[in-house]
């Protein structure tokens, strides 16, 4: 007899390690490096599926530019532990070097690579290097035949380990991208603030279509904190946390965020209210929710560069221990599906 | 005189680590991983050798010029922090690119300083403030994270060594550079620099064909141009015959009489 455990943690990822030094959480950068590593130690011991990483540049914070360069140095002292990004900003690389970048890691890892997308969304990004953000799009479709090519062999490369390449995750919930992943045959990584009817609908709309997607995983915040006090503080520092990256990052209705409060607060009860913070039950029952609305894979978000590592990894400890077998109901029923 | 022990390009990160790990414990100075056909981002393989291997100097050789060179200084400074700040960039003209190189050397280079900075090239313009990039905010753009390194060493290498040299930055010279002419080429730039060329590396590719040969051939480089950097491409027992027959050979300008032949009797050498 088995424990159904392994197999709810074949279906969970943790991410995402982003490697910021906050105004609000000012860190050593290369004991932060050296601390992803041992993260991901800690993550394969404790039995889940993949770490995952995310990419953004030229932030005052030190977002880490070039996740699939840290996460080799993970992968090399990993063993089993897949690699995951939601996501690598794609338009925004040279997309031979990037197809080349995940197959070599993908040779070096044996295999570990799953390489998520997405399109960014910061003018400053795409100025400094020299593109126009309206053309992402097609720098991405550009950047998935780029490669398919390069992992095919069509320009001399050794292949990459996985047939036919990394598996690739289309980040995002835009009708383009439901298109890029079921046109294709991609796998589809959908962000942190979808509710499950919503996830249910746009499951159904993406699972309609052929040929189809690959594997539908869904992000989302988690925090396991039992006592209720504690568990709104944190939510509190989880709000200022994200208030600093909407207020200096995102655009609403046309006018930058911490200037149109008003928005931005709109945006700010949506992330709030979609993360899960909470008891093990509390947590279990948000993500069996999303399981039963059609998600395959689950990305829990339960690093923000806001805790210290030793909450962060006592965390992981929570998650592979409480979670597993609250959920192995909600995993069986999505199998059977 | 300091050793880079050149791996064979690869993604078989045991093969790497073997290699590195003898080259580290003979006290080599470090590794070099070139860019080829079979490593084609060796900067995602330094990165992995970082953990495996955690004292050796991490070179990097690759192509510059062809993509941007923004995007480069990124995924060099993630591995320079991954590596505890021993990545060192050997910067060769990209093919199709040669034309570029002189300016990504300074477009890199501008980037790896940790200040906010515009670039205003005949190829790249950082930030290129494009009309329909219409929320960008800041004249200048911020490379973060830095390097770990308080500088970071950028070499040139193959036929950008003139373009290396008037920047007074290291270079790496292939194999079958001629000594007088390179010892030509930095007495060229002595005059157009000044001091600014003091402490400059010298390096060059070496065949170890036999002990013997190079260290004569080290020594003849050593007063020709200045040599101070070999890169050697090899396995373990090529790391091994640099650390004992090579390296102590070539570290001081004059060995007493009677070291050597004492060295070659009681069998330090391989």
């Amino acid at each position: 007899m088995t424990s159904p455990a392994p197999a709810v943690l074949d279906r969970l990822g943790v991410g995402l390690w982003t490697m910021r030094s906050m105004a609000s959480a000012p860190r050593n950068r290369i004991a932060d490096y050296a601390g992803f590593r041992d993260d991901a130690i800690l993550a394969e011991q404790l039995g889940f599926h993949s770490i995952w990483s995310a990419e953004h540049r030229l932030w005052y914070d030190g977002w880490c530019p070039a996740p699939l360069h840290a996460q080799a140095a993970a992968a090399a002292v990993t063993t089993r532990l897949r690699f995951g990004n939601a996501v690598l900003l794609a338009p925004q690389h040279d997309p031979w070097a990037l197809a080349r970048t995940a197959a070599d890691l993908d040779r070096l890892s044996g295999g570990r690579v799953d390489l998520g997308i997405g399109l960014g969304h910061r003018d400053a990004e795409f100025d400094a290097l020299g593109l126009r953000r309206d053309r992402r799009g097609r720098r991405m479709d550009e950047a998935l035949d780029v490669f398919a090519a390069v992992w095919r062999g069509d320009h001399g490369d050794p292949p990459p380990v996985q047939r036919p390449g990394p598996p690739v995750w289309i980040g995002g919930m835009a009708p383009r991208a439901l298109e890029r992943a079921a046109g294709r045959g991609h796998n589809l990584i959908v962000p942190q603030t979808l509710y499950p009817r919503e996830l249910r609908r746009l499951v159904d709309d993406v699972r309609s279509r052929t040929p189809g997607p690959g594997l539908v995983g869904v992000l989302r915040d988690v925090w396991i904190e039992p006592d209720p006090a504690r568990a709104r503080r944190f939510r509190d520092d989880f709000a200022r946390h994200f208030r600093e990256e909407a207020g200096s990052w995102w655009v609403l209705k046309g006018t930058p965020a911490f200037q149109a409060p008003h928005e931005l607060e709109k945006q700010m009860a949506r992330i709030v209210d979609s993360a899960l913070i909470g008891s093990p039950e509390e947590i279990a029952e948000g993500l069996a929710a999303l399981f039963g609305a059609g998600a395959d894979f689950l990305c829990l978000r339960v690093n923000f560069d806001l805790a210290d590592r030793a909450a962060l990894r006592d965390q992981l400890h929570r998650i592979a221990e409480t979670l597993p077998p609250l959920l192995s109901g909600a995993v069986a029923t999505a199998e059977a599906v | 005189m300091r050793f880079l022990l050149e791996l064979e390009p690869s993604t078989d990160l045991d093969a790497l680590t073997a290699a590195a790990e003898a080259a580290q414990a003979a006290g080599l100075d470090g590794i070099l991983l070139r860019q080829s056909d079979a490593l084609a981002t060796p900067l995602v393989a330094a990165a992995a050798l970082a953990p495996r291997v955690r004292e050796a100097h991490l070179a990097v050789e690759l192509d510059l010029g062809d993509r941007h060179p923004l995007e480069l200084a990124e995924e060099a400074a993630v591995v320079d922090l991954s590596s505890a700040g021993r990545l060192l960039l050997v910067a060769r003209p990209a093919p199709g690119a040669e034309e570029h190189y002189g300016e990504a050397l300074d477009l890199l280079r501008t980037a790896l300083a940790a200040r906010p900075f515009r670039f205003e090239g005949r190829r790249w313009r950082v930030p290129a403030d494009l009309p329909q990039n219409e929320h960008r905010i800041d004249t200048h753009v911020r490379l973060m994270p830095a390097p770990a390194q308080l500088r970071l060493a950028v070499w040139g290498a193959g036929a950008g060594r003139d373009e290396a040299l008037r920047r007074g930055l290291g270079y790496l010279a292939p194999a079958d550079a001629d000594p007088d002419e390179l010892g030509a080429a930095y007495a060229r730039a002595e005059t157009a620099l000044g001091p600014a060329l003091i402490g400059t590396t010298r390096a060059r590719r070496e065949q170890l064909d036999g002990p013997a040969e190079l260290v004569a051939r080290l020594r003849a480089g050593r007063a020709a141009f200045g040599q101070d950097v070999a890169v050697v491409a090899g396995d373990a027992a090529t790391a091994d015959v640099l650390a004992r027959a090579v390296s102590p050979r070539v570290q001081l300008n004059r060995l007493p009489d009677g070291l050597e032949a004492f060295w070659d009797a009681s069998g330090a050498a391989p």
